[in-house]
């Protein structure tokens, strides 16, 4: 018997070998250049499994815009994640199919190689997971990831796409993930006026100076390094959304401290991003900036930097215009190709 | 390849002897059903809408009236203990063929068969309420026929955001005024057991002694279990009194989903896991 197991091992052990060597096909698809802009935080720890290669990203570009991946075949990721809107749209909360209206408001793609979490509540701590969730949300796609690959299968462009990405043309939820994530990984934004300034190759004007003094002192605790998020979750008593499936992180953690807590976005590409809060509460950065001057509303988990200082930002109508200005330089015109 | 043709050969063969000797070794099999009675303390509930005359009305241990329009779970991981102590564990790694959805609408899930279950005594059955971390990841390829059951349109088992499966869903009305009752469980970890990044995970495993000894051999014995949601309130953890409202305390409305309410719960439901391992299960008669 022992002897049986032992061929059957063998047999298993050369039927891979062979497997390997008739598998192998030479397709030039090379990781593509990762350059880490200056002074970004880490990656995130899931990237290094799945670096971006030269065809999964082109793969991962064409899905990101295939309208099949809905049920009706009207809308693609592409339809609310737009790139001169920094990879989101102008609606409050997020508009599926059949203009089913979602729970949030769409956030922006950038930088995500670089972000420990995903989403408002953070639900996602890896980038792959992620592309599932609207393609089969009821609110969003309304589809399922079969559905998805019976639509796309035949097509030749994306027999080719994937033979040139993984090998071979199998088309598999996994690598529908991947490429899409590898897409994503290489939108970064990191070529705005900020950013000349700090390389030296361009300065503020009297305004933005001023305005980056102001941030500084009353915005940088929270939206901090060079993405302008510490990726913290805080209430900071925006207006509540009363639909009963919101809860912020809560939802996620189950901690009370986590109720109607939110990620602190990103600033980046700000000026193109608006509405903002989490189900697009406010229509400008004014009314942003003007809420906080007058005081935000009370909770139990209230965020401390408004809890100990009377539940308000203090800010003069000369320092808004001049945050404003100052955010204004997050535009990243390459990013946004415009 | 000469070489390998013949190992493949031999590879079949020896294939061929481990199911003969398999055939021989094992005794005859047969079916086990599970029978699900889903009851207020004794009485099986029956499912209306808020003006519903013939609901089942339940009074919780905080005194608040309440029936229910929508009652559904997942079961999985079910294994039955032999007489002698040793574990038998039925299709546990595959939803398609080892989980269920139990819904007091369609009558035909309230039996559930287990197929081909070696003959012997049993006198435990364990199961899971809900699905475990690895398996609970909304896989249509691994498990089509689990995620078409969970998904389906008069289902709804499925959630979404959290890639995963609701492990329940009470639908129901409370109070005299009939507010609305949305109870919805299931997991949100992230990472592995058991040490997960982050999330709560709402899996409980339940472990239920059987009345007197399930004999699987020339018979198919049915074993009969109670699941009652009088403890969904009034459980042996918590007793919960629903509020309505988008408060971080309300836990009426699917918000629960959200905060520590949803583990009361989950803890009432499928126990937490410690001093309570049988939650609003128990078995009440074994048919040999």
């Amino acid at each position: 018997m022992q002897k049986i197991i032992g061929l059957l091992l063998l047999s298993l052990l050369s039927w891979s070998c062979s497997n390997d060597d008739s598998d192998m096909v030479l397709i030039d698809n090379p990781e593509i250049a990762f350059n880490i802009p200056s002074g970004f935080p880490e990656l995130n720890a899931f990237f290094s499994q799945n670096k971006p290669t030269k065809y999964g990203v082109e793969l991962g570009g064409k899905l990101f815009s295939e309208k099949r991946f809905s049920a009706d075949n009207t809308i693609s990721c592409s339809t609310c994640h737009i790139q001169v809107n920094a990879f989101t749209d102008h609606n409050a909360q997020a508009i599926g199919i059949e203009g089913r209206v979602g729970l949030r408001n769409t956030p922006s793609i950038q930088n995500l190689a670089f972000m420990k979490f995903y989403n408002w509540d953070g639900s996602k701590l890896q980038l792959e997971t992620q592309p599932l969730v609207p393609i089969i949300t009821h609110e969003e796609m309304d589809s399922s990831i079969l559905e998805v690959i019976g639509k796309i299968k035949d097509d030749a462009p994306y027999k080719e796409l994937f033979r040139k990405a993984f090998g071979d043309e199998n088309i598999t939820p996994e690598r529908i993930y991947k490429s899409i994530a590898q897409f994503e990984y290489t939108l970064i934004s990191a070529n705005s006026k900020y950013d000349k300034v700090k390389r030296n190759e361009q300065s503020f004007t009297a305004g933005e100076l001023q305005g980056c003094q102001t941030f500084e002192q009353k915005c940088a605790s929270c939206h901090t390094t060079e993405l302008f998020t510490d990726q913290s979750f805080r209430n900071i008593g925006f207006p509540i959304n009363t639909n009963t499936s919101e809860a912020g992180r809560g939802r996620v953690t189950g901690g009370a401290s986590d109720f109607m807590s939110f990620r602190v976005p990103t600033l980046r590409n700000i000026e193109y991003t608006a509405p903002y809060g989490s189900f697009g509460q406010f229509a400008d950065l004014k009314s942003v900036l003007d809420y906080f001057d007058k005081g935000v509303l009370d909770a139990e988990n209230l965020d401390p930097v408004f809890k100990d200082n009377d539940r308000r930002i203090p800010l003069t109508e000369e320092e808004k215009n001049n945050l404003i200005a100052f955010m204004k330089t997050l535009s990243d015109h390459d990013f946004l190709g415009n | 390849m000469q070489n390998l043709k013949k190992y493949f050969l031999v590879s079949i063969a020896s294939l061929a002897f481990v199911s003969c000797s398999s055939d021989d070794d094992n005794p005859a099999a047969n079916n086990v059903t599970l029978e699900f009675n889903n009851t207020f303390k004794n009485n099986t509930i029956v499912l209306g809408n808020a003006a519903s005359a013939s609901a089942t009305a339940n009074t919780s241990a905080a005194g608040q009236v309440h029936h229910f329009s929508e009652l559904k779970y997942v079961i999985s991981n079910i294994r039955l203990i032999k007489d002698n102590g040793d574990e038998v564990p039925y299709n546990v790694n595959d939803l398609d063929k080892g989980a269920a959805v139990i819904d007091q609408a369609k009558t035909t899930t309230l039996s559930y068969v287990l197929s081909n279950v070696p003959s012997a005594a049993y006198k435990q059955i364990k199961f899971g309420l809900g699905i475990k971390a690895e398996q609970n990841t909304l896989d249509q390829v691994r498990f089509p026929n689990f995620y078409a059951a969970a998904g389906a349109n008069d289902t709804e088992m499925m959630w979404e955001w959290g890639s995963g499966y609701r492990f329940t869903k009470v639908e129901g009305f409370y109070d005299t005024d009939n507010k609305a009752m949305s109870i919805h469980t299931g997991s949100t970890v992230e990472g592995t057991a058991p040490n997960y990044t982050q999330g709560v995970n709402a899996y409980r495993d339940i472990t239920l002694n059987l009345t007197t000894n399930a004999v699987v051999g020339s018979k198919a014995p049915k074993i009969k279990i109670e699941a009652d949601f009088d403890k969904l309130l009034s459980g042996k953890t918590n007793t919960i009194t629903l509020s309505t409202g988008t408060g971080m305390d309300n836990n009426a409305t699917p918000n629960i989903h959200t905060a520590a309410q949803m583990v009361k719960f989950v803890d009432n439901l499928g126990g937490n896991g410690s001093s309570d391992i049988t939650g609003i299960f128990s078995v009440t008669g074994v048919e040999n």
